[in-house]
């Protein structure tokens, strides 16, 4: 059982893309299941980098060659509401509104103009304990590759 | 990979929970019926690879110019209802 000056003990990390980043044990948020291309990177930081304010990066602390921007949907598109099957909350233990949140994955195009976005595949991540899961959601009307706003994207 | 052959009404079971019936053909199109517990996601191949692809094209994104520090952000809870299950 950890201490609680363990568990709020520093680490530090080089980040390809980020350069040295320290973090503790709360910082990071496990995905049990991995993710659909990466299935056996389970612990993440959740980044955000003060010239990016409307996005995170997941960025991998088993392979720091992986990261993948992200956002909050409802950010962008203020409607969005999918409906996620039972199994998403019951296996990230989700019982309240209030625990949990959803990103979804920024594809960046070639010279960072066009930017898509994720919706049909939400993650979502329960806060209270730190885990997360992509949701696959096949059939919904959700676009995999939905055109970020164009004045949403300017503040990439 | 198993190959097996089964008549529309016949149904294949995999472990002790997941069964797969034949329900329905038409020409070249096969409706198949999935009964699965609640907790094991069920979905199209190619809905799932395309997810794959896009997972990796995200992570292929072009290096964003550094101006300013990248921190362990402190996300909040979002705009997501609830919604009671549905049998």
């Amino acid at each position: 059982m950890k201490t609680q000056a363990q568990e709020l003990e520093a680490a530090t990390v080089a980040l390809p893309r980020f350069g040295k980043i320290t973090y503790t044990a709360e910082d990071v948020t496990a995905f049990p299941w991995g993710l659909p291309g990466f299935p056996s990177l389970h612990r993440w930081l959740i980044l955000s980098l003060d010239s990016q304010p409307a996005y995170v990066w997941l960025q991998s602390l088993d392979d720091v060659n992986v990261a993948l921007p992200a956002a909050e949907p409802w950010k962008l598109f203020e409607d969005y509401d999918p409906k996620i099957p039972a199994y998403a909350y019951t296996g990230l233990e989700i019982a309240d509104a209030a625990d949990f949140t959803m990103l979804c994955v920024v594809v960046v195009g070639a010279g960072a103009r066009e930017m898509t976005i994720n919706l049909m595949a939400p993650i979502l991540v329960n806060l209270r304990t730190r885990t997360a899961r992509q949701i696959v959601l096949d059939g919904s009307n959700y676009s995999s590759k939905e055109p970020v706003p164009r004045k949403a994207a300017g503040q990439a | 990979m198993l190959v097996l052959s089964r008549k529309i009404n016949q149904s294949i079971m995999i472990g002790d929970g997941i069964r797969i019936v034949v329900v329905g053909v038409d020409r070249d199109q096969v409706k198949l019926g999935i009964e699965a517990p609640r907790d094991i996601p069920v979905h199209r191949s190619e809905v799932y690879e395309e997810i794959q692809r896009s997972n990796r094209s995200a992570a292929d994104a072009p290096m964003a110019p550094s101006t300013g520090a990248a921190s362990p952000t402190r996300l909040r809870a979002g705009q997501a209802q609830l919604r009671p299950r549905k049998k």
